[in-house]
């Protein structure tokens, strides 16, 4: 049997063998144990509580991350466990999984071979490496490690599936965040620029004369007024729209007038408008229940910002920065500590310089 | 009347389509040049400043006074991302020379690590130290799921691209690359390859897997005459196979950008008056100018890829048009009231940019546009919608305002047909929409075209309406503006057809201009009077407005300097419609 063969059965027996010195193993799927049990955590609020916090998690992952690492390294059989390569059935998986998706079709078992090989050579070079400790000083290996350090932390936070009363509980704190602009609708005269020239404005006062009290759908008003270009009738339209289509300065004019009757003349981008406001729908804030998909990601956002933060601020709290003091006229140089400075926080992002 | 607010409805699908605007050009702070320059906004900013929020970029927050409908960031693929811990000061370059030229205020000293990025692209050397697969991968999954968290169907559109930089010698081949809907598992970089062949290879592979895509070329002006060349990469004449491959991934082409326009020079179309508009004359990244006009633009490349059909049965440069910004701002600003510069420390200072003569890039800042936009006639404000509209190259593009601009071909069209309420249907009904194909008709005499323009409502009044035609025939190819209609009572000229200038509100003192000239909306339909069956030709639409202030006009006001001498003070800014084609019957 070769690995291709035991990937697709699925099986999981260990299968071993040789590569000069270091051995390859195939080894159970780590979920295949059984889950801890849950805790009670009805019965201890204070327990309940530490389970939500970011920094607990992180500390408990590390210790995981820590003990299977530990695990691995002590390793199974008779090998020396540092010249131990053990790839897991989900690893070969990966490998499978991944071919597929370049080339459109299972690999064959000499090329999941290569693969394989190919992992192991990458393995063995890190392990010879780490062991010369060339890892040390290698600005590449920090900022790596900094930057997993980081996704740690958010993806604890991001774990975390927020019940319906925790959103709703955030949202009305932050329900600013989600506000409605007002929507409009109406109808609109227009007195084009290109048909009447400088009379356009006193046309359309004129047209506002004779069609005071009359209702929104008159006849009369219309016979009195230029065909427009797009629509007679915007319902339900925030000013931002509204602003796109007619220009911002007819927005400004909108938002003073009275609905129920033809008010105006206002001026647009492309000339000048009488207008009935039948609808206005004032800007609100909305319910929770429209909104929870946003809410949620918006929640989340948060959740890994502060996960971090927080996470780091702890981190951080543990050193001392060294730097070298300010050369005196005679004193000998020696390293003092700063003074105390809140310590900065990365954001994740690059910071405006 | 008061109601209650519910969500806001979706917009329904409008089968005779709308108007929507966009920029499909755009660097943030994640493209390596924009980086070096100063630049930090993140693609959240571009796609937060385009749906009209406000940002900060250079350290000022900006805002656009009318928002855009859909936005494409497309970061350089060399390094996208990648860059941008060259500032860390406890970071891995902390003690590199990367590190002092990146935070050096002084703009000489970012330009010259932006010469040493994109010169690493133009010599094909990718830099190691921002090359590490690994961190190339986390930095486009990360900017991929950018995109698609602010799509908003029916109201904002997104799409995933990425800039392929190739630039052999300086010479721009340049092509962004837009996704229909999810982006790929990586980009394509000019380091892969630089030639376009094999840029289309990709695409066809990505379209394999289920990812359609088209590539965008842009700046022909700065190419050389590489960009429309009928010679492949290894100088070999380009055959049937490349010119369909071609037109498969390559639908549209960018009209105009910040580094000028690929309509046409003054040199090859001198008897056009309004050629010479936000002309670049400079090679890509360097301060040599181009020394070939010829294979450079669009306008001739349409004769040339007619001649080249007559040849090969297909035209390789049969592309629709759309614009963008290339601002390497990470921000759309191209309204010119309300330009913040578009290229980080290189332009954000006023006093600086309107007194100087030189630059980096060769051209001095002030000859960068206010770049340009992507108009595309859709049924509705989605992926799916809008990007059919770039495949059937329903589309337009304008120099940054948001002119609408549409036009149909038909053989029958009744005479007064835009007098019809519902013309628009007719027009479909009876004909093709910008970007198709006119098809023969035996016994037709001449097709009509018909073109509909509205003004932008926040900016200068609409002057004329132009037909540009291009014919070929027997391998020769030649070109005509013809005015179709225009503001006031001017009357063409008996001998030339041509139409007066409209005239000049503009105070270049005050940077203030007046409506009082120009048309809020221009409708003509214009019947070819030299019409040859025989011949290829191609049709498309300029508008121009009345005479506006240019940014830079607006600067020196604010700074109360006169304008920068080594450009125009006041532009006719515009629009060109996708063209539409006839080819003759195959005897």
């Amino acid at each position: 049997m070769d690995v291709a063969d035991l990937v697709r059965a699925g099986e999981t027996i260990g299968v071993v063998f040789c590569m000069s010195e270091v051995s390859v193993g195939v080894i159970p799927d780590e979920h295949d144990s059984a889950p801890p049990s849950e805790p009670k955590s009805s019965v201890f609020p204070a327990v309940k509580r530490w389970l939500r916090e970011p920094l607990l998690h992180f500390l408990v992952l590390g210790v995981v991350l820590f003990g299977a690492y530990a695990y691995f390294q002590r390793g199974r059989g008779g090998v020396e466990s540092s010249k131990q390569i053990a790839l897991s059935l989900d690893d070969l998986r990966t490998m499978d999984i991944y071919f597929e998706s370049q080339w459109h079709r299972q690999p064959t078992p000499a090329e999941l071979e290569a693969m394989v090989e190919d992992k192991v050579r990458e393995e063995v070079l890190y392990r010879e490496a780490l062991a010369m400790g060339l890892d040390k000083d290698d600005t590449i290996v920090k900022r790596r490690m900094a930057q997993k350090m980081q996704f740690l932390a958010e993806d604890v936070a991001a774990a975390h599936e927020p019940s319906t009363a925790e959103l709703k509980a955030w949202f009305e704190k932050n329900s600013n965040k989600f506000a409605l602009p007002s929507r409009y609708s109406f109808r609109h005269l227009y007195f084009s620029p290109d048909k009447r020239g400088k009379n356009a404005q006193g046309d359309a006062a004129k047209a506002l004369a004779k069609i005071v009290g009359q209702p929104e759908d008159s006849k009369l008003a219309v016979s009195l007024a230029d065909p427009f270009m797009f629509q007679d009738y915007y319902g339900d339209r925030a000013p931002e729209a509204l602003a796109k289509e007619f220009g911002p300065q007819f927005v400004v004019a909108l938002e003073k007038l009275k609905p129920g009757s033809w008010q105006g003349p206002i001026e647009s981008g492309y000339g000048w408008h009488l207008v009935y406001v039948d609808t206005v729908i004032p800007g609100r804030i909305p319910a929770f229940e429209e909104m929870e998909p946003d809410v949620k990601t918006a929640w989340l956002g948060e959740q890994k910002q502060q996960a971090w933060q927080k996470a780091y601020q702890q981190m951080r709290a543990k050193y001392t920065l060294l730097l070298p003091a300010p050369p005196e006229p005679g004193a000998a140089q020696a390293p003092v500590p700063p003074p105390a400075k809140k310590a900065p926080v990365p954001s994740g992002e690059v910071p405006p310089l | 009347m008061q109601s209650t607010q519910s969500a806001e409805a979706r917009p329904a699908h409008n089968p005779l389509k709308n108007a929507y605007f966009g920029d499909l050009h755009l660097h943030s702070g994640y493209s390596m040049d924009a980086f070096a320059f100063g630049t930090r906004t993140t693609p959240e900013d571009s796609y937060k400043y385009a749906m009209g929020e406000t940002v900060e970029y250079m350290g000022k927050p900006q805002k656009r006074i009318a928002p855009l409908d859909f936005l494409a960031v497309t970061d350089h693929a060399e390094y996208l991302g990648v860059v941008r811990d060259t500032i860390d000061p406890n970071g891995p370059f902390a003690n590199s020379e990367w590190y002092t030229m990146m935070t050096n205020p002084d703009p000489a000293v970012s330009a010259s690590a932006f010469r040493k990025l994109i010169g690493s692209t133009i010599v094909n050397k990718p830099l190691p130290e921002f090359s590490d697969p690994k961190l190339v991968r986390s930095s486009w999954e990360k900017y991929a799921a950018i995109s698609d968290k602010y799509y908003k169907p029916g109201k904002f559109t997104t799409f995933v691209g990425f800039e392929w930089t190739s630039a052999p010698q300086f010479q721009n081949l340049h092509r962004c690359v837009i996704f229909a809907d999810k982006g790929p598992a990586m980009p394509y970089t000019a380091f892969d390859s630089l030639d376009p062949e094999d840029l289309w290879r990709y695409l066809e592979s990505q379209r394999k897997q289920g990812l359609d895509v088209i590539a965008v070329p842009h700046n022909g002006n700065a190419s050389n005459g590489l960009m429309f060349s009928t010679r492949d990469m290894s100088g070999k004449p380009i055959t049937r196979d490349y010119a369909d491959r071609r037109m498969a991934n390559e639908p549209l082409a960018e009209i105009i950008q910040a580094k000028g326009q690929t309509d046409t020079s003054p040199a090859l179309s001198p008897t056009d008056e309004f050629a010479n508009f936000e002309m670049w004359l400079y090679l890509i990244g360097s301060d040599k100018k181009a020394n070939s006009a010829t294979g450079s633009y669009l306008r001739q490349a349409y004769g040339v890829g007619q001649e080249q059909q007559a040849k090969l049965g297909v035209n390789p440069f049969k592309y629709g048009i759309e614009a963008g910004t290339d601002f390497h701002s990470g921000i759309t600003s191209t309204e010119p009231s309300n330009f913040p510069g578009s290229h980080g420390n290189q332009d954000s200072d006023p006093k600086t940019v309107i007194t100087a003569t030189t630059s980096v890039g060769g051209e001095p800042p002030t000859a960068l546009s206010s770049g340009g936009l992507t108009g595309v006639w859709a049924e509705e404000n989605t992926r799916e919608s809008i990007f059919a509209a770039f495949k059937r190259k329903e589309t337009f593009g304008t120099s940054g305002n948001r002119i609408k601009v549409r036009m149909f071909a038909g053989w029958n069209y009744p005479k007064d047909m835009t007098k019809q309420a519902d013309w628009v249907k007719a027009a479909y009904d009876g004909g093709v929409p910008m970007g198709g194909d006119l098809t023969p008709k035996a016994g037709a005499t001449a097709p009509t075209l018909v073109v509909h323009a509205i003004k932008d409502p926040d900016s200068g009044n609409l002057d004329r309406v132009q037909i540009i035609k291009i014919w070929t025939k027997n391998g020769k190819s030649q070109e005509k503006v013809y005015e179709v209609v225009w503001s006031g009572d001017r009357k063409p000229d008996p001998k030339t057809g041509k139409v007066s200038a409209v005239g000049n509100t503009v105070d270049v003192k005050t940077a203030t201009y007046q409506n009082t000239i120009g048309s809020t909306e221009l409708i003509g339909e214009w019947t070819d009077p030299s019409f040859d069956p025989n011949a290829h030709a191609t049709y498309y639409a300029r508008v121009l407005e009345i005479p506006t202030p240019r940014w830079s006009t607006y600067w020196a006001a604010k700074l109360n300097l006169p304008p920068n001498p080594n450009v125009a003070a006041t532009v006719q800014q515009r629009a060109w419609t996708s063209p539409i084609w006839y080819a003759p019957a195959k005897p």
